[in-house]
C-alpha cells in the first residue's frame, strides 16, 4: 500500500528539497500492516513492510486501512483529503515525537498524496 | 510596455482601537453599498483580490478589505513584543467598528470568512441595526481544538512552513493549484504567533453557545455559505447554526476553507446570487 513511497518520491527532487535537512524514520500503520519509512535528506530511502519485532521509529501515523484507502483516492471526499482532516474525524492518530512531522507538515502531506493515482497538485 | 492595471487602491490610516493607535492598511474598489470583507486567521486582505476585481460586484458595491492589526501591511501597536498577540472577541469587534466608523460607512454589509465568519455572528447578536446584511463564510458557532495549536508558534519550527502546511490541507483537492499556492503563501508570510493568536478567538474566546438564539434575522439578514471540503467549520456545523437562526445555508461544492481565494471562480457563482438580494 505504501511501498511505492520511495519510488514516487525519488522521482521528485522538488519534494526532497522541501525537507533537505530532514532525516527521520516513521511508521504508517493500517489495521493489517505497518510500513517503516526511512527518510534521508528529504529522500525516501526505503519502505519496509511489517510485521516488526522491535521497530525503531520517531513517530507513527495510525489509521484503519479503509481510511487510508479513502485518502489515497484520485479525488478524495471531504474529510479524507488531508491528514489533519482525518485527525479531526478521529480516524487518524499521530503518535510519538511529532517534531519532524510538524516542522515538515506540507512535505509529509504532499509525500502521502503522491500515492494518489493522478495527483491534483503541482509536480516537478 | 502596457501593463494590466487592477481597479484596486490601497491606503494607510491611523485608527484608535480601544484607546490605542493602530496603523491600518486597507484596499478598496467599486462604488455603492459598502461591503467590508474580513480575512481569515493568520492571513490578510489579499484573500479578497478576486472580489476587488469583479466588475459585476464593483458596479453595485464598494468593496473594502482591511488587514487586521499585526496582519499583512497593518502594523502591531507601539511598545509591544513578539508573542504578545492574542485576539479576543472584544478586540476583534472593536477593530471592525473602529474601521467602519473611521471610514464613516453607513450600514455596510460585512462579510467574513472563518474567524470573520464567527465574528459576524457576534455582530449580529450585538449590533444588528448597524448592518445592512451580514455574510458568513465558513461560519460555525464554536470549534473545539482538534490539533495542538502550540505547533504554530515554536522557535524550533519555522512558523511560515507549519502555518502554510495547515492552511494547505484546509483547501479542496479540486481547487486550482495556483490559487491554493497563493492562499498558502499568505499564511507563510504571517508574523510569528499571529495565526496562533487568532485561533485563541476561534477556538476559545469567540465560541458562542446558546447566545446564537439571540440572532434575529429580521433585524439584519444573515447569509451563510460553507465549502464542502472545510473540516474546520464543516457544512454540517454551519447547517446546525443556520437551523438555530432559522435560515437556509449554502453548501459550496469543490471549495474548502478559503473559497474567495482558493477557488474564486467557483465561489463567485455562489456569492453573486447572495449579493443580488442585498439592496
Amino acid at each position: 500500500m505504501f511501498e511505492k513511497l520511495a519510488e514516487k518520491n525519488n522521482k521528485r527532487q522538488s519534494l526532497a528539497l522541501m525537507a533537505q535537512y530532514l532525516n527521520t524514520c516513521f511508521i504508517i500503520s493500517t489495521t493489517e500492516n505497518e510500513y517503516l519509512v526511512n527518510i534521508e535528506k528529504g529522500v525516501v530511502k526505503n519502505v519496509e513492510k511489517g510485521p516488526f519485532v522491535m521497530p525503531s521509529y520517531v513517530f507513527k501515523l495510525k489509521a484503519p486501512e479503509n481510511e487510508w484507502l479513502k485518502f489515497l483516492q484520485h479525488t478524495p471526499q471531504p474529510g479524507s483529503h488531508d491528514i489533519i482532516a482525518m485527525l479531526r474525524r478521529k480516524v487518524l492518530k499521530f503518535e510519538g515525537d511529532l517534531h519532524p512531522l510538524m516542522s515538515h507538515l506540507l512535505y509529509f502531506k504532499l509525500l502521502l498524496a503522491s500515492l494518489r493515482p493522478v495527483e491534483s497538485r503541482n509536480e516537478n | 510596455m502596457k501593463i494590466e492595471k487592477e481597479p484596486i487602491s490601497g491606503q494607510y490610516g491611523k485608527f484608535k482601537i480601544d484607546g490605542i493607535d493602530y496603523r491600518i492598511y486597507w484596499e478598496e474598489a467599486g462604488q455603492g453599498i459598502p461591503l467590508v470583507c474580513l480575512h481569515t486567521a493568520g492571513s490578510d486582505g489579499r484573500q479578497y483580490r478576486a472580489l476587488l476585481n469583479d466588475k459585476k460586484i464593483l458596479e453595485k458595491f464598494r468593496v473594502i478589505v482591511f488587514d487586521m492589526p499585526w496582519h499583512g501591511k497593518s502594523s502591531p501597536p507601539e511598545n509591544t513584543r513578539v508573542g504578545n498577540y492574542k485576539l479576543s472577541t472584544d478586540f476583534y469587534i472593536s477593530q471592525i467598528m473602529s474601521f467602519i466608523n473611521g471610514l464613516e460607512l453607513l450600514k455596510p454589509v460585512v462579510m467574513g470568512c472563518s474567524i470573520g465568519g464567527r465574528i459576524i455572528l457576534h455582530l449580529a447578536i450585538n449590533f444588528p441595526d448597524k448592518f445592512r446584511a451580514l455574510i458568513g463564510l465558513q461560519s460555525a458557532g464554536h470549534l473545539d481544538p482538534y490539533y495542538d495549536i502550540s505547533w504554530l508558534h515554536r522557535q524550533d519550527v519555522h512558523g511560515g512552513e507549519v502555518c502554510g502546511g495547515i492552511a494547505y490541507g484546509l483547501m479542496a483537492p479540486t481547487s486550482p493549484e495556483s490559487d491554493k499556492f497563493e492562499t498558502m503563501w499568505h499564511y507563510m508570510q504571517g508574523g510569528p504567533g499571529i495565526f496562533k493568536g487568532d485561533l485563541f478567538f476561534y477556538k476559545f474566546d469567540g465560541n458562542i453557545g446558546n447566545e446564537i438564539k439571540k440572532i434575529d434575522n429580521s433585524k439584519c439578514p444573515i447569509y451563510l455559505l460553507t465549502g464542502e471540503y472545510d473540516y474546520s467549520a464543516t457544512p454540517e456545523e454551519t447547517k446546525s447554526l443556520a437551523d438555530t437562526i432559522g435560515i437556509e445555508m449554502v453548501k459550496m461544492k469543490n471549495v474548502g476553507h478559503f473559497p474567495m481565494s482558493e477557488n474564486p471562480k467557483e465561489f463567485l457563482k455562489y456569492l453573486h446570487p447572495v449579493l443580488n438580494k442585498i439592496n
